[in-house]
């Protein structure tokens, strides 16, 4: 990949033309071509692959939390859990199940951890989405956090501000939601994400919700307002697809 | 006998969101951050190996939305996804449930593991445990380890959709 402070200013917009200029299907093709784990499926890159279906495989993890530490990845590029159709995603959940059955069977391991993280902020690395499944030891020290307890004003709080638009989504789709899973990849999943944009443009309003952390989103904002100004950057993937959203 | 956190959750107005006939959505008290839901069966499976696989489907297909409903209404600009499935994992209550965390930058939270390098003939060891086992498992239930009924019902409904249309005069 290209380090965007190699280019001059006039081949950026070049090369942000040329991007804008492309099909939904050849900006697909590109994503693909950059994706390291498209490349894994495609077997032009080496893995330790354990299963392998029509839908999704499951190869080791070269940076392992632990032993056994296996990556469920499904064949198609989803960048994001929400762009993943029902189907699949389902199919790989009973994959990590009957898998993590054999993790406890053949590994002894005395449990495992499920984990995927959406966006940067949540650790996602990499530009396709799969889930980490991880066999666990007591005391192995791979996920080590506390956890608290919350006033029910609290509880309530987060439920008064999430229900209507799970409700939302858990109802009557609109018929765009509606139509052909398989078709879902690209296009309405890349809607969904220019929602959630949108959605924290408006955010420093909405942020009363949460008192006490307000003054640190407006901050993050901020910040990342700046760099997103400043660009200087490496160009990764995102950004490739940021421009077609 | 004590009752489960979870079970307990279920007739505790305030917290559940929603629920379908299999499947709740609820906003548990014990959080790793505020924001946090958590989706669980109802009937009281205590690990993800005893959730029967079409629960197991709502399950995961429920916390997608979750996560978007998140995403859309709190604010966070990202999510995780978590199952601690038994003691090993930190389990704390013998209940499964899936947790979706919001995300945000600078939030504190360490969700993170430390990267292993694990030298080459124990990844080989691993590696083929696991394919032995995988195999093993294959040979013994007939149907294998693949369960693409419904994706294959799936595209009979589109081909059949595809054909009516064409039918159409």
């Amino acid at each position: 990949m290209a380090d965007a402070s190699e280019l001059s200013e006039e081949q950026r917009k070049q090369l942000e033309e040329k991007l804008k200029s492309m099909s939904p299907k050849e900006l697909k093709q590109l994503q693909k071509q950059q994706c390291i784990f498209c490349q894994i499926i495609e077997e032009k890159v080496p893995s330790k692959t354990v299963y392998e279906d029509k839908i999704c495989m499951a190869a080791l993890d070269i940076a392992p939390a632990s032993k056994g530490h296996v990556l469920i990845i499904p064949k198609e590029h989803y960048m994001i859990m929400p762009q993943v159709p029902d189907p699949v995603l389902g199919h790989i959940m009973v994959i990590a199940k009957r898998l993590s059955q054999l993790m406890l069977k053949s590994l002894r391991a005395s449990g495992t951890t499920v984990f995927a993280a959406n966006g940067a902020v949540a650790g996602q690395r990499s530009q396709h989405f799969f889930l980490h499944l991880i066999p666990r030891k007591e005391g192995d020290h791979v996920l080590d956090f506390q956890e608290k307890i919350i006033p029910k004003d609290l509880v309530q709080k987060v439920k008064a501000s999430v229900e209507n638009r799970l409700l939302e989504l858990m109802g009557v789709k609109k018929p765009v939601d509606e139509t052909n899973t398989e078709q879902i990849g690209a296009e309405s999943g890349n809607n969904v994400v220019e929602r959630e944009i949108k959605k924290l443009e408006k955010m420093p309003t909405q942020a009363n919700q949460k008192r006490t952390r307000k003054k640190s989103i407006k901050k993050t904002l901020k910040n990342s307002e700046k760099s997103a100004a400043t660009e200087n950057t490496p160009i990764q993937l995102d950004d490739i697809a940021n421009l077609f959203k | 006998m004590e009752k489960c956190e979870y079970c307990e959750l279920l007739e505790r107005e305030w917290s559940v969101i929603a629920s379908s006939a299999d499947v709740v959505i609820a906003v548990k008290d014990k959080v790793i951050t505020p924001g946090q839901i958590t989706i669980f069966p109802k009937e009281h499976f205590t690990i993800m190996e005893l959730v029967p696989e079409p629960i197991l489907q709502q399950c995961i297909i429920l916390a997608n939305k979750v996560s978007r409903a998140i995403f859309e209404s709190l604010g966070s600009q990202g999510t995780n996804l978590l199952v601690r499935n038994g003691l090993g994992a930190g389990q704390d209550a013998a209940h499964f449930g899936i947790e979706i965390i919001p995300r945000r930058e600078e939030d504190g939270l360490n969700l993170q593991w430390e990267p292993r390098q694990l030298p080459e003939y124990e990844l080989e060891t691993v590696y083929n445990t696991l394919l032995s086992a995988i195999e093993e498992a294959q040979q013994t239930a007939k149907k294998g380890l693949i369960a693409e009924k419904k994706i294959v019902k799936a595209e009979h409904k589109d081909n059949y959709l595809l054909k009516s249309l064409k039918r159409r005069p």
